[in-house]
């Protein structure tokens, strides 16, 4: 027995080294980890259990019979984060560059229906140079069993994928099928087709880097939610996404006690808003204000800045907030912004995440790049995820609300139980300018001068019906609110939204705008 | 295209006026009554266009476009300025709100391609920074 238990461990010590002492060190050398580093690195110290360890691949194509390797590039398994349960599989790219092929996709597929089952989190660590082209059909059918599962756990439980190696061709598709991605700046790229393909195909000399860097899909593309210059920093960042989520679609995030009043009174929030309406200003201060000791976790915040997406806490418990940034595009809606909301809404919903949106919007983006580009159907996405979601939904409208953009934002009438106004809130269908310009043409054409009754008017449109009274008068904002007295009216009115129970019809699915 | 309402002796004339740089395709300004005015009268509102500039691109330099249509309210900065990461370029004053463009790298200013009062459209160059 003692010989066999000795054997034992010497086959997991020599799995354990996965490619060898050698390609470690070429990892190390390009300033990333090893599969198992990272594992290590995220769980909880001492956490990890491994699963698989011991599985080979069957290939028998091309003298791979005679090519060991140990775990067949990937480690699965399980453990835990701040004391959840969280399955886990990082690709092994000193193991035959990480290749996917038939048992490495089985090991990835058990780990992914682990994890559906118990209801927990999965994080996919990715660093493989693609399908392993000696198992052929084998490997395509293992992508394709992974993306099967991506798609049925959606919604069900969070997946997080972290990209920290090349990515390339179909196996992009799986972290695109998850709710968040993690890239590092120069040691990751994601890309359908590589440099020298487009090189050869359309002429186009481009780096790697340039092509599907972290840069790339998180400031252009908006493929990836989050960038770190390390990969320390990534995992750490996952852990504090992760602190955020629910397990799954049926519980709640966690609650964290605080130690920032939930009274606190912010007088700063009176001042911080510009009189003058044409002034911008930097919404993030004032979410900085409401949320529990300042903290906003950004999702996507190098993409489409003119909307900010992020979970805040308030009393402790997780709220997403979906806010216009006055200082990028005039804090317009455009196809981007509607895109990025949209989605960010719509994970929340999943995961039974309250909404808080904060609006600050003069309208939809003009210019014929974004009505060809579709804007209508993109916009309607974020019409489409608002109505649909049924977590408590409290609208702020901090000044300006024109317009189809006051709805895109989640006024009364897409279902948010409570709207606020601060008192120098503009509510209309258009700012004051054009709505004078159409309403008082005539005024202003036979003015003996025109510019001055031009203004007049617009300042006459101002006080009558761009403030928040008259939606008030209607019901369609539940109260006008002192700015000061933000957070404390957020928390009650959260709170009281707790116990919220809504269902929309059953169906199949719906037809969200794509 | 601007429009402006000229009031001349009397007789009011809804006039379009639409500057002409090289480069640029002409469309044929319609007026409803008669095109008699080439500069626009009411003093406020005349502000003559600039000419456009050029910029010079080097490789490698930062290209700040102009992210939306619009009017240059200001110009913070001149050729030669060393700035930072997010100081204020210029004020892009478009969809009623002063738009603060910022610089996006720290370098140094080599080009200034717009200058103030100027239009711009989405995609114009404005600043090249190196």
């Amino acid at each position: 027995m003692k010989e066999k238990i000795e054997k034992l461990l010497e086959t997991k010590e020599k799995i354990k080294l996965g490619g060898g002492e050698k390609r470690i060190e070429k990892q190390h050398s390009k300033g990333k980890l090893t599969a198992r580093e990272r594992i290590e690195l995220l769980l909880d110290e001492g956490s990890f259990i491994e699963i698989d360890a011991f599985v080979k691949h069957r290939c028998t194509n091309f003298g791979m019979e005679k090519t060991e390797a140990p775990g067949d590039g990937v480690v699965t398994g399980y453990g835990t984060v701040d004391g959840r349960l969280i399955f886990v599989y990082a690709q092994d790219f000193t193991v035959l560059g990480g290749s996917l092929g038939e048992m490495h996709a089985a090991k990835i597929c058990k780990v992914q229906d682990m994890a559906l089952k118990m209801g927990a989190p999965i994080v996919g660590i990715n660093d493989s140079g693609g399908a392993r082209i000696q198992e052929g059909v084998d490997a395509l059918s293992g992508y394709g069993n992974i993306f099967y599962r991506n798609t049925i756990s959606s919604g069900v439980i969070p997946q997080i994928t972290a990209i920290m190696g090349p990515c390339a061709g179909g196996a992009v598709y799986s972290p695109a099928l998850t709710d968040f991605i993690f890239m590092v700046e120069n040691t990751s790229q994601m890309f359908i087709t590589g440099p020298q393909v487009i090189k050869t195909v359309t002429g186009e000399d481009v780096t790697q880097e340039e092509l599907g860097g972290a840069k790339t899909h998180n400031t252009i593309s908006g493929v990836a939610h989050f960038m770190d210059k390390t990969e320390e920093e990534a995992i750490k960042r996952i852990k504090t996404l992760l602190s955020y989520l629910p397990s799954n679609n049926l519980e709640v995030p966690p609650v964290y006690e605080t130690s920032d009043d939930i009274n606190r009174v912010e007088e700063k929030l009176n001042e911080i808003v510009p009189t003058n309406p044409n002034k911008p200003y930097d919404m993030k201060e004032i979410i900085q204000l409401l949320a529990d000791n300042g903290e906003l976790f950004e999702i996507q915040q190098h993409y489409a800045q003119n909307i900010i997406t992020g979970y805040i806490r308030l009393n402790g418990k997780t709220v997403g907030v979906v806010a216009n940034q006055p200082r990028i595009l005039a804090g317009c809606l455009d196809i981007n912004a509607s895109d990025k909301a949209a989605r960010f809404i719509r994970t929340c919903d999943a995961f039974n995440i309250p909404l808080l949106n904060l609006v600050d919007v003069p309208g939809f983006l003009p210019g014929t790049d974004q009505e060809y580009g579709g804007i209508i159907r993109h916009g309607a996405k974020m019409l489409y995820a608002y109505s649909e979601a049924t977590v408590p939904k409290v609208t702020l409208i901090i000044r300006k609300a024109y317009g189809g953009a006051y709805i895109a934002m989640c006024n009364k009438e897409l279902g948010a139980d409570q709207v606020f106004a601060w008192p120098n809130a503009e509510i209309a269908v258009m700012g004051p300018e054009g709505a004078a310009n159409i309403i008082f043409k005539h005024d202003i054409k036979e003015s003996e001068n025109p510019i001055e009754t031009r203004q007049q008017k617009i300042e006459e449109y101002r006080n009558t019906v761009a403030n928040p009274y008259i939606a008030a008068e209607r019901g369609y904002i539940d109260d006008v609110i002192v700015p000061s007295t933000t957070r404390p009216r957020l928390i009650s009115a959260f709170n009281m939204l707790e116990s919220k129970r809504e269902t929309n019809p059953s169906k199949k699915h719906g037809n969200l705008p794509v | 295209m601007r429009k402006f309402l000229i009031n001349v002796n009397g007789n009011k004339y809804e006039v379009e006026v639409e500057e002409i740089t090289e480069g640029k395709t002409v469309q044929n300004p319609s007026t409803t009554q008669a095109k008699p005015a080439t500069q626009p009268k009411p003093a406020s509102k005349a502000k003559t266009q600039p000419e456009e500039k050029e910029v010079v691109v080097t490789e490698g330099a930062e290209v700040v476009e102009a992210p939306m249509p619009g009017t240059i309210l200001s110009i913070n900065v001149k050729e030669g300025d060393e700035v930072k990461a997010g100081d204020v370029l210029l004020i892009l004053e478009a969809m009623k709100m002063e738009n603060e463009i910022l610089a996006p790298i720290d370098g140094k200013v080599t080009s200034i391609g717009t200058t103030k009062g100027a239009s711009v459209n989405t995609g114009d160059k404005l600043v090249v920074i190196e």
